[in-house]
């Protein structure tokens, strides 16, 4: 029986975290030591390297493995850092690695004021020029040292003070804007419009999950919810045409008096030859389900009741009288309408999603997370930013967080779903080839929530 | 390409004109627009469409055709860098949606796609692949490990490969090395990269150096339009061979191409102050025009854009591709789902049509300005 509790799943979580931290941590202490001379020695470094690799004995292969590639990694990095600028910034006598850890002492303390912050920027930079190879190093170890950190940090073993986590409140952060909780239907699709604005590409992304096609439209199981395919996609903009364009009226079955928008089940499905949109037009019942439309008299396609009223309020129904005192609703859809009911509907009944759905968001809610931590601590040009961009080393972290993600107090997914094989590496290299304009909008939001955060 | 008494030139002119009317005919018939004046403004439109595109030999579609979508999305050269390089100049964010359309909307009319199925992600994995390299190159074991499945044998995935260089107009190389790490043998090691030329563009675009420290990385801007982007230079400079995709492919981007065009050339509807359009936070008036709908109107659509695609292949791929545009009900359905494409720039904000004023859209209605005196 797979193991699947918090105090199962945080430990994994940090095994690596845990133990890649004391390899930087050592390799600092190393390159502190180090006399400058010393350090521009490639040989030296190799052999310290070697040194502390013999130094290491663990008993889980596996670990023993990705910590030897993981030093290896970090040690060449910085070989090449050094071979790349080793005439660039020779050795400067008068200038010691304690003034600059003064310097680095001092920032920490620095209290950030607003008005002083044009000062310390220029302070920053002054040092920076000031100092040597070392001091380079030095500084990105310590940015990724401060990183690691708050990942191991993100939560905590019995989840006391929980709401007060970085785990808790990234989730929440991101859940409000992209996949809300609500009491109902209606409260969750007003807050998805109230944010789509900005962030409509990264809530129509979080839908669409690029192994769509292991998705089954119309799964045997009702309940399950499967994410939503181009096919799919292309046919909610279809629908959301015609409605738009030229939609015949009939009576609104639960509300005598008026009349609802209808359009007829073949238009939607006409331009498609073959047997290409067989899966979806057999389908058609779930799908419409899932958009908040029905299907009347079995060729007409209509919104459900209660997705009348979220669109009058939206104002993307309006009502209009007819001579005959009739009240006829009239369409007046966003391209974002039927996506975003999708979207309400997954979240509302986000404990049934399907395998692919629940990998997709969790994924993208771990990414958001891991890279924002990263933006926040590194600066833009750390040389050991590949290293944590490396599939191997997401590899490592990204399932257990996503795992933590999907436990009810954060997201409240089915975490049973999250993979545990080598087929990770494949799903993680389509998330992270498939990042748009949107995400990096969302995660620099994220980044600067977390320095008010650390701020206050 | 001059069509001077080019008698199959002036034949898709004449069948424009014919198709424009009949449009026009329809229009009048019927009103679906919710803004006044919306109807007025396109039969106007489509009346100035008719009367000034064919002139002169169709001068306006040449120009409009070859300097604009061409130069943007469909390089007319036999040099595969120089057409990968002018698509790449043109990326903006909003014309990266009709890139990505180019080559996943088409392709949902077609059984055996070209661009299907599992090739979309495989093309995210390829972005990762390669950025993770700052020369650009896979070695072929690195692209087993990240594309095979334990259950299907190699062979399937290195078929698979070999399609996907073809595509992209990759190449592979192969590199001895005399001694391997873990036995130390001789072994020959196939690594897929791009052209020489590809990659000089790819390095200047795309590998970045920080000044202060010399590391050089791949930027963030490397993604997956930047392979699609390959795919339709390469389609581009083998337009004559059929090399790449066949009938389908052939009529799905003469289609997206047509719908750019129709799309350019609607005109710009004003809205009242109390429209709450205006009020909408979707809907950016610093950006977005209103359009009239109707044209989205099967009925209107149809009889203008099927010679407006024949026009559109002529000027891509000569008598070759206007022979794929057959007129048979399979393509005017294929034909008819287009006009829901590119929703991105073409988008639904409560019930109005709004077009994104994107560089291409901007082009094509200035030369349509510039040589039409505007009597609308």
């Amino acid at each position: 029986m797979v193991r699947e509790l918090w105090t199962d799943i945080l430990p994994r979580y940090l095994t690596f975290i845990s133990h890649i931290t004391p390899i930087l941590k050592e390799t600092l202490t190393i390159i502190r030591e180090l006399d400058k001379r010393e350090l521009l020695n490639l040989e030296k470094i190799e052999e310290i390297r070697e040194e502390e690799e013999k130094r290491n004995i663990r008993t889980v292969r596996r670990l023993t493995e990705f910590l030897a590639m993981f030093r290896s990694k970090v040690y060449s990095v910085i070989k090449e850092f050094i071979l790349l600028n080793r005439n660039k910034y020779p050795l400067q006598e008068n200038e010691s690695v304690e003034r600059y850890e003064l310097y680095k002492k001092n920032l920490n303390e620095y209290e950030f004021h607003k008005e002083d912050m044009e000062e310390f920027e220029s302070q920053k930079k002054t040092s920076r020029k000031k100092t040597n190879l070392k001091n380079f190093i030095i500084e990105y170890l310590s940015e990724v040292i401060d990183a690691l950190e708050i990942m191991s940090d993100i939560t905590n073993a019995d989840q006391s003070n929980y709401k007060k986590s970085y785990l808790y409140l990234l989730v929440k952060l991101i859940e409000g804007k992209i996949f809300p909780r609500g009491g109902n239907l209606h409260e969750i699709y007003n807050q998805l419009i109230k944010n789509s604005a900005e962030f409509y590409e990264c809530q129509r992304h979080i839908l669409q999950p690029h192994t769509y096609y292991r998705e089954d439209i119309d799964n045997s199981d009702f309940f399950v919810l499967p994410g939503m395919t181009p096919k799919v996609y292309q046919i909610i903009n279809n629908i959301t045409s015609l409605f738009n364009l030229d939609p015949s009226f009939g009576k609104f079955p639960e509300r005598p008096g008026y009349e609802i928008p209808m359009i007829i089940k073949d238009d939607v499905f006409m331009p498609y030859i073959d047997s290409i949109a067989n899966e979806e037009e057999e389908g058609l019942e779930a799908i419409c389900e899932r958009i908040g439309l029905r299907i009347i008299d079995g060729i007409f396609i209509s919104p459900k009741e209660e997705f009348v009223d979220i669109l009058i309020d939206n104002y993307f129904l309006t009502e209009k009288s007819q001579p005959d005192g009739i009240i006829r609703l009239l369409p007046k859809f966003s391209n974002e309408t039927l996506v975003l009911y999708y979207l309400a509907f997954a979240s509302f009944r986000r404990g049934f999603l399907s395998k692919e759905f629940v990998n997709w968001i969790s994924m993208n809610f771990g990414f958001l997370i891991y890279n924002s931590i990263l933006k926040w601590k590194l600066s833009e040009e750390n040389i050991f930013y590949d290293i944590f961009r490396d599939l191997q080393t997401n590899e490592k972290i990204l399932p257990y967080l996503m795992k933590l993600i999907c436990f009810p107090k954060y997201l409240g997914l089915d975490r049973m779903k999250i993979r545990d094989s080598p087929q990770y590496r494949k799903e993680i290299f389509n998330f992270l080839g498939s990042q748009i304009d949107n995400l990096e909008d969302l995660m620099n939001e994220i980044v600067n929530y977390l320095k008010k955060l650390n701020d206050s | 390409m001059s069509n001077l008494g080019d008698p199959q030139w002036d034949e898709l002119l004449k069948n424009f004109e014919k198709g424009i009317q009949i449009a026009i005919d329809r229009l009048e018939q019927r009103n679906v627009e919710n803004i006044p004046g919306a109807k007025e403004a396109l039969l106007n439109r489509l009346n100035n469409l008719k009367r000034f595109f064919p002139r002169n030999e169709g001068e306006l579609f040449i120009r409009t055709i070859d300097n604009t979508i061409q130069n943007t999305f469909f390089p007319n050269t036999r040099d595969f860098s120089e057409a990968f390089e002018k698509i790449l100049q043109n990326r903006t964010h909003e014309q990266d949606f009709i890139i990505n359309e180019l080559v996943s909307g088409f392709v949902t009319s077609k059984s055996k796609a070209l661009v299907a199925g599992t090739t979309v992600p495989i093309i995210d994995r390829m972005v990762e692949a390669f950025s993770k390299s700052i020369d650009f190159q896979i070695v072929d074991h690195q692209f087993y490990a990240m594309f095979g499945d334990p259950n299907k044998p190699r062979k399937y995935v290195k078929n698979h490969l070999d399609e996907i260089v073809n595509l992209f107009g990759m190449v592979s190389r192969e590199k001895r090395v005399e001694k391997d790490v873990r036995r130390s043998e001789e072994k020959i090691y196939t690594y897929y990269t791009f052209p020489d030329k590809i990659l000089e563009i790819l390095k200047r675009n795309y590998l970045k150096k920080n000044e202060e420290t010399g590391y050089k990385y791949i930027s963030e801007d490397f993604d997956r339009n930047v392979f699609i982007s390959l795919f339709l230079a390469n389609l581009a400079v083998n337009r004559d061979n059929q090399k790449i995709g066949g009938s389908y492919t052939i009529n799905g981007i003469c289609a997206i191409f047509s719908l750019i065009l129709l799309l350019a050339l609607m005109p710009a509807i004003d809205i009242k102050d109390d429209n709450p359009l205006r009020d909408n936070r979707n809907f950016n008036p610093n950006n977005m025009k209103v359009i009239p709908k109707s044209w989205m109107m099967k009925n209107i659509l149809e009889p203008i854009f099927e010679p407006l695609i024949k026009i559109i292949s002529y000027r891509l791929g000569g008598s070759l591709w206007l022979s794929e545009i057959i007129d048979s009900e399979v393509n005017k359905k294929i034909h008819n789902q287009i006009r829901f494409l590119i929703k991105d720039v073409n988008k639904w904000v409560l019930g109005n049509l709004c077009r994104v004023e994107i560089p291409i859209f901007i082009e094509i209605s200035n030369i349509f300005v510039e040589i039409t005196p505007e009597r609308e």
